[in-house]
């Protein structure tokens, strides 16, 4: 059966602590855009975590929400690009081909999750800064459309481990940058088709709730509420 | 990697540094030559330490293949180099189990950054104006071994200025200017906690932060720490929280919050308590005393919770000096039952309602196994102390000192850190000061004349890798390695259950033109014309010698071991002191608002603030990046006049400073907070001119039993100063111009 | 043939062969300032593609704002002609005659101006192409799923249709340019003109190629606008994602289109001297189509702003709201006011369906129906579901001086064109005239529509 990777996030754990923010620059060569390109909207954060406020002071609660690629399996962002930079992979994943990517942003436009970054710029690696680039993600440059692949580089780098020990991939063998990162533990990722995996587990949990659901975008990432919440 | 592929590294790495260091041309030659064990393509993972807080961290770094340009002797080449390219969280460190904070992951940056400092140098211009020579490492240290020689004797005359950190660096440095007959180094942090470890010392016998054992707690009352963003051991208390709210089936543990300002912790307590600022101890103690009135104390015997699952093994039952009715003696009136602190009492004091505080102390006791924590800033108060031992005494009361879901003390194996409370004393009478990675000219208030007494201090030299706001005065730069590039360590004191001792070896070659600060010193004392002996060749000498062979081979695999040794014991005199109306600096009619500066998610106390990534990270709470702001409470900016982004001025006696207004709901109406980490004069690209320095205006208070900084103390006015000038940056979009839209409808 | 007759067909030639005869220094000098903005422009542009996307205030979320709009804004703007002549045509409406041309020349270079829109948005314009499908050795196609995609096709059909409709009664005009002139313009009509001699079996086959056209452009048209409609209609975004959008977008063409029309003719009547032939009748009559198509478009707003705001959800009223109520509503009152309120005043007045006042009406509808697309464009995608997300945009430099020098890009292909082709269609104006009857051999010799057609 072919692997449909899925993450959950669980609001429970989460602190808010962005721990995961910088891990996924960290790990996906994301550039900084300067101060003056992000007081233009151009920062860029695959994984964000959104705030609210909820109440006024002193009854005031706020609620975080880490926020990356949904991955959805019906994805608004894939029937409009026009040259398939974005598309689905068998396993599951939205994945965007950067190379592919001539920088319509109407996929950035359907994705309801804002979740799709654009480089306006080349990305400013002054050096020897660049020499901390991972060499597994490429560099994107000017024009083109950017966003969380659920680290399919390390995805890769598994299954091509476990092939070579003719093995399958076991549950946890697999962690994205920013589920490794998260001291809270509150990024959980795994094969959503292995319903013994801790991923399916906690999709199954009855505080689980997938972001925008009424969409129909069938995301595959879970968010588990916080009890207090709700 | 085994163990010869890792002294193969190191001989490599000792080899090349130090021929590097000769300034003979012949080493290019060395120098140039990739790395022969490399597999292009292949990532290898060594393991480091978290350089940026005394939290201590383990990092797993990845090394790989890459292509570095190298000048030396101004010839320029290009080398094959393993260079690291990720930092991890190390999956089996006892102290952060795999994770790392948004800070750790940058730390990288560090080592790459464009404004790194690649040489030794020397002033060239007057002092501070930035004008620098370069020399080579020969003629650095003939220098400050001739200014060390010339005050040989004068024993005030020589300071080393550092950050507290326990650690066989800070032991190593101890050692040379102990040895040159001078006082021990001088260390300062702003966000020091010296107030607590006095505070532990008197209650518990512990000069040293606590362990939280979050992971089995049932309830957490936190008083003004920020244990999950930037306080004590960030990562491990993330870890334990996280498996506290999610880590047992069925239960799921309470958590309130205890603060002025609602800080990234406080934001995700179930419930938030607003409270005047100075007044927690009494709160603590309205607690105690509600407990105590009504006979609530749980009965928890030694075994109780033992077999609870947990992530984190607390064995702290049995440590020495471990007493808690000593942290109920410093308290006065504790064994009267604390009848001066009524729930309506409390209530007059606090602003707590009294129903409020009945019903939190029944909570308490019946959802054991419960905890208290503080820290921050109720600390930096001019009672800072009483409010420290007042929670001491509360968790004794509770009974879950030592215990599983408790606080406790790591076992430690080196003596407590001597922080001091105003090093400007310390260095009145230096005439030559050595600071290694230490920036007070930023991190203290003006009214410590700091930069003024380092200008009066004829000969300077700083360790450091950047020109930063103190470094910027010095007369000689002996540029460090990065972390990654030399030999590095530390003694966490909180955190894990058992004595941790992180040491690791380099994980890649130095880039730069740069030289191990402990190697330096012990260079340097050899070389003095009267030699100060020190009993190791070098600093992984020393490191080795440190602990017992196993241990060793331990670290050599994993960066990290467990230590055993005896664990100092602190016997402060014991007083038991009452509650002492909190001072504050400024007439409150003239500044009607208490000013809070705390640490920054990203930025921490400003030593982080030249990382591109952390300072374009979206604030936890308004998304801010690149920015300075001051937090207002949303009925006082409509008072004021002020609104999002407009740029209000915020005095108190010791000056003014000017930033834009972050209008948020998470502040009393009282308090005005801002992020430190901005407004430094110079600090590499990334950072220098950028924002505003809330420290700067910090009044000189201080905390009437230990003499710490009380920055939590001064009030201030504010006044709306201008419109908004752009300099308010936001990530989140629509905050950038209308944050009243910006709540969930 | 009456001398009166007579004297009206060489006055006829004189005047609408004048422009392409004689040239003035006023008509270089319009076209050197025309060509210097538009050169301006397409240096901008070069500027925009070597600095990078970054030189426009395009951010997150805003990702579409002042190019897209002004794309969708000439691409409505081309249905004035080809759409309006060719139901003219088939309605046999007789004053039509002298409007045809000048509104399908309109039609052919919106579309061009429009189709270099999705160009000049891209983050990578050279590699334009790969939205199109071109045989490749990789057999990599473009995804007929995507909306742009269809935007390609249907943009590319609509030029080739338009191109065709307005080249085939232009044959006849080249043939007399080509008969009436000498030298080198005698040889290039000459190859124009393709050889047309007014035979019966021409004139026949020119007319049914004119009625076949006439009725598949219709469609075509139609379809050009719903599927620009479906760029914002297939995607999930709030207000965007509406069934209303195709009519909406077809009305809001037409509607635009013809407020173009009424422009440019009042302009050639005024700069070509044209008065005899566009009378006010012809800018009444449009006037009128005009009111109605302006109710029309009313019509439609209105009915898709209440169903937002009767339906309530969540994400679609913060859109409503901000568009009504917030900081886009100045821009929304202001577009009210220009495709309604004025419009509505001088054309359902007689007294005031003047010229003039026709030529007012119009430049409001233009500005309106620009400022109609960009409020659909960008507050919906500067407040889709999270509010976390939401953003503002303002253009940039970059972005006002593209879009400036495509509106003086329009007025000089249009001026170049009217000094090539008579910009009115000779003959179709002299076969209103009925004067057939009484043509002298000389006249008729002249012309051979004279002959050939009644
Ligand atoms: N999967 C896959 N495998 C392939 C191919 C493919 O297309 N796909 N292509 C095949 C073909 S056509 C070829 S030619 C081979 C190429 O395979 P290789 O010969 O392995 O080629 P490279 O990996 O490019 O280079 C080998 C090493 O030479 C080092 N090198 C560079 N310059 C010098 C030098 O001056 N002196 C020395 N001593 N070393 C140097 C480089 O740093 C590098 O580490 O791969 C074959 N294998
Ligand atoms: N950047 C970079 N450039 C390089 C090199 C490098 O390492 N890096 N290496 C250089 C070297 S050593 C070499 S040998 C060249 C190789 O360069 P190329 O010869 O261009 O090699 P490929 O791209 O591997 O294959 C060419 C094409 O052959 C097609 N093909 C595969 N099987 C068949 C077949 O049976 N019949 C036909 N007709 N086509 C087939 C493939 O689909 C592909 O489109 O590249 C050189 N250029
Ligand atoms: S979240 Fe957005 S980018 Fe990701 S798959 Fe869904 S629609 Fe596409
Ligand atoms: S921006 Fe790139 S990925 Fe997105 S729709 Fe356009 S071509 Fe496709
Ligand atoms: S899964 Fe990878 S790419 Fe996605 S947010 Fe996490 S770290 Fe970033
Ligand atoms: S790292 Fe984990 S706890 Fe921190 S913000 Fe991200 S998901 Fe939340
Ligand atoms: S808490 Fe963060 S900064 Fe401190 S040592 Fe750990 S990872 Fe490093």
């Amino acid at each position: 059966m072919p692997h449909r990777w899925g993450m959950a996030v669980d609001l429970d754990r989460c602190t808010g602590c962005e721990a995961c923010v910088t891990a996924c620059h960290a790990e996906n060569n994301i550039p900084t855009v300067g101060p003056e390109q992000a007081a233009r909207g151009r920062a860029m954060h695959w994984i964000r975590v959104e705030r609210y406020w909820e109440g006024d002071f002193p009854d005031v609660r706020l609620k975080f929400r880490p926020v990356m690629c949904q991955q959805c399996d019906a994805a608004p962002c894939e029937p409009v690009c026009p040259t398939y930079a974005s598309h689905h992979t068998a396993d599951g994943l939205n994945a965007q081909v950067y190379n592919r990517c001539i920088g319509t942003r109407y996929c950035a436009n359907a994705c309801p999750y804002n979740v799709r970054f654009f480089d306006f710029f080349n990305p400013q690696w002054p050096k020897p800064l660049h020499l901390q680039l991972n060499p597994d993600v490429s560099v994107r440059e000017v024009g083109v459309m950017e966003k969380c692949t659920f680290c399919v580089q390390r995805i890769s780098a598994v299954r091509t481990q476990a092939k070579a020990e003719t093995r399958e991939i076991k549950d946890g063998d697999i962690k994205p940058a920013c589920a490794q990162a998260c001291p809270a533990k509150a990024l959980v990722f795994g094969d959503l088709n292995d319903p013994e995996s801790e991923v399916s587990r906690l999709s199954r949990s009855p505080r689980g709730s997938k972001l925008l659901d009424d969409l129909g975008t069938l995301p595959k990432v879970t968010y588990l509420a916080r009890p207090s919440d709700s | 990697m085994d163990r010869r592929d890792f002294i193969k590294l190191t001989a490599i790495t000792g080899t090349s540094a130090t021929l590097a260091s000769c300034g003979n041309p012949e080493h290019q030659l060395i120098r140039f030559i990739p790395d022969d064990d490399l597999v292009p393509g292949v990532a290898e993972w060594k393991p480091s330490v978290c350089p940026l807080c005394s939290a201590g961290c383990g990092l797993s770094v990845r090394v790989m293949e890459a292509d570095a340009e190298v000048v030396r002797n101004g010839e320029r080449g290009l080398v094959k180099i393993a260079a690291a390219k990720k930092l991890e969280g190390q999956p089996d460190h006892p102290i952060n189990q795999g994770g790392l904070c948004p800070r750790g992951q940058a730390a990288i940056q560090i080592t790459y950054h464009p404004d790194r400092l690649t040489q030794p140098m020397t002033r060239s211009g007057a002092r501070g104006s930035g004008e620098w020579k370069p020399i080579t490492w020969d003629e650095a240290i003939a220098e400050i071994v001739s200014q060390l020689d010339q005050v040989a004797g004068e024993p005030a005359a020589l300071a080393f200025l550092a950050r507290p950190r326990r650690s066989r660096r800070l032991e190593l440095a101890t050692a040379f200017v102990r040895g040159f007959g001078a006082p021990a180094p001088i260390t300062f942090e702003l966000f020091g906690d010296e107030v607590l470890r006095r505070a532990n010392a008197i209650s518990f016998g512990r000069d040293q932060l606590p362990t939280y054992d979050l992971a089995r707690s049932r309830y957490v009352i936190a008083f003004g720490a920020d244990f999950l963003g930037t306080w004590n051991s960030p990562v491990a208390q993330n870890a334990g929280y996280g498996a506290m709210r999610q880590g047992h089936p069925q239960v799921r543990g309470t958590f309130v919050q205890v603060e002025s300002r609602m800080s990234p912790t406080g934001a995700n307590a179930d419930e938030w308590v607003p409270v005047k600022p100075g007044t927690e101890g009494v709160l603590a103690l309205g607690l105690a005393h509600v407990i105590l009135k009504n006979n609530l104390r749980p009965d928890r015997g030694a075994d109780r919770g033992a077999g609870a699952p947990g992530v984190n093994n607390v064995r702290g039952g049995g440590a020495p000096g471990l007493n808690d009715v000593r942290a109920g003696a410093s308290i006065e009136g504790w064994s009267g039952g604390l009848t001066a602190y009524t729930p309506e009492q409390v209530e007059k004091i606090s602003g707590i309602a009294a129903k409020r505080v009945e019903r939190l102390a029944r909570e308490l006791a019946e959802h054991g196994p419960a905890v208290a924590i503080v820290g921050g800033p109720p600390l930096a108060q001019t009672n800072g102390l009483f409010t420290a031992l007042a929670v001491n005494a509360l968790n004794a009361l509770l009974g879950t000192v030592g215990q599983p879901g408790g606080v406790s003390f790591m076992p430690q194996v080196s003596q407590p850190l001597a922080v001091s409370p105003k090093p400007f004393e310390g260095l009145a009478t230096a005439k030559v000061l050595l600071i290694d990675d230490a920036n007070p000219v930023f991190a203290s208030p003006k009214a410590w004349k700091m930069r003024e007494t380092l200008e009066k201090i004829p000969f300077i030299a700083s360790f450091g890798s950047f020109i930063d706001d103190t470094s910027s005065l010095a007369d000689l730069i002996l540029p460090d390695h990065s972390f990654l590039e030399s030999w590095t360590d530390g003694l966490p004191e909180s955190g894990a259950a058992v004595a941790v001792a992180n040491v690791a070896g380099p994980v890649m070659r130095p880039l730069h033109n740069t030289r191990a600060t402990p190697d330096v010193l012990l260079d340097v004392a050899g070389k003095l014309k009267k030699p100060v002996t020190l009993p190791w060749k070098s600093f992984d000498e020393m490191l080795t010698s440190s602990m017992p062979e196993a241990a060793w081979a331990t670290v050599q695999k994993q960066g990290w071991a467990e230590v055993t040794g005896p664990t100092p014991v602190a016997r402060p005199a014991l007083r038991a002191i009452a509650y002492a109306e909190p001072t504050f600096d400024g007439d409150a009619g003239q500044f009607p608002f208490h000013f809070l500066p705390y640490a920054s998610q990203a930025l921490y106390d400003g030593s982080l603030a030249h990382l591109p990534w952390l300072q374009e990270l979206p604030d936890p709470l308004t998304s801010a990046m690149w920015s300075s702001w001051v937090e207002i409470n949303p009925s006082t900016a409509q008072r004021l006049n002020i609104a999002q982004g407009d740029l209000v001025d915020v005095t108190s006696s010791q000056g003014t400073l000017r930033a834009p207004a972050i209008v948020s709901p998470g502040i009393a109406p009282d308090v005005i907070a801002m992020p430190v980490g901005q407004g430094h004069q110079t600090f590499t690209r990334y950072a220098s001119n950028r924002g505003a320095n809330p420290v700067s205006i910090l009044a000189p208070v201080t905390e009437a039993e230990t003499g710490a900084l009380a920055w939590a103390a001064t009030r201030v006015k504010i006044a709306r100063a201008g419109d908004p000038d752009g300099s308010l940056i936001m990530f989140a979009g629509e905050m950038r111009e209308h944050p009243h839209e910006h709540e969930v409808r | 043939m009456s001398k009166d007759s007579a004297r009206r067909i060489s006055a006829m030639n004189e005047d609408l062969l004048r422009p392409l005869v004689e040239t003035s220094w006023r008509f270089w000098l319009l076209v050197a300032v025309l060509g210097s903005i538009v050169a301006t422009g397409l240096g901008t542009w070069a500027y925009q593609m070597y600095r990078g996307f970054g030189m426009t205030g395009i951010n997150m979320p805003i990702y579409w704002a002042f190019y897209i709009t002004t794309f969708v804004f000439w691409i409505g703007i081309s249905h004035a002609g080809t759409l309006i002549s060719a139901i003219l045509r088939l309605v046999n409406a007789g004053w039509r005659r002298p409007v045809t041309r000048c509104a399908e020349v309109i039609t052919a270079f919106a579309l061009m101006i429009g189709a270099m829109f999705p160009i000049i948005h891209l983050g990578r314009p050279w590699l334009f192409f790969w939205l199109m499908p071109y045989p490749n050795q990789r057999m990599i196609w473009p995804n007929f799923r995507s909306p742009l995609v269809w935007d390609f096709f249907a943009i590319s059909t609509y030029l080739t249709g338009s191109l065709l409709f307005l080249l085939l009664p232009m044959i006849p005009d080249l043939a007399l340019v080509r008969d009436k002139t000498t030298g080198w313009r005698h040889r290039v009509y000459g190859v124009l003109a393709l050889g047309w001699q007014g035979t019966p079996k021409q004139w026949h086959r020119l007319e049914s190629a004119m009625q076949i056209m006439a009725i598949a452009i219709i469609p075509v048209a139609v379809s050009v606008h719903t599927i620009v409609s479906f760029d914002f209609s297939m995607a999930p975004v709030p207000m965007w994602h509406s069934a209303i959008f195709g009519p909406y977008f077809v009305a809001g063409a037409i509607f635009s289109g013809i407020a173009a029309l009424i422009i440019a003719m009042a302009a050639l009547r005024k700069f070509l001297h044209l008065e005899e032939y566009l009378h006010p009748v012809h800018f009444q009559n449009l006037g009128k189509l005009m009111l109605m198509m302006s109710l029309l478009w009313t019509y439609f707003i209105f009915n898709e702003r209440l169903t937002v705001w009767y339906g309530n959800a969540s994400a679609e009223r913060e859109v409503f709201l901000v568009t009504q109520r917030g900081s886009f509503a100045p821009l929304f009152w202001t577009m009210v006011a220009c495709n309604f309120a004025i419009p509505f005043v001088i054309l359902s007045i007689k007294k005031l369906r003047t010229i003039t006042g026709c030529v007012i009406a119009s430049f409001t509808v233009v500005i309106g129906m620009w400022l109609e697309r960009f409020l659909i464009v960008v507050p919906s995608l500067g407040h889709k579901y999270l509010p976390y997300t939401w953003g503002h945009y303002r253009p940039r430099p970059v972005e006002i001086i593209i879009v400036a020098s495509t509106f003086a890009a329009m007025v000089l292909l249009y001026v170049l064109f009217s000094k090539l082709v008579p910009i009115i269609s000779i003959w179709e104006l002299k076969v209103g005239e009925h004067f057939v009857a009484d043509a002298t051999p000389q006249e008729a010799a002249e012309h051979p529509l004279l002959k050939a057609h009644p």
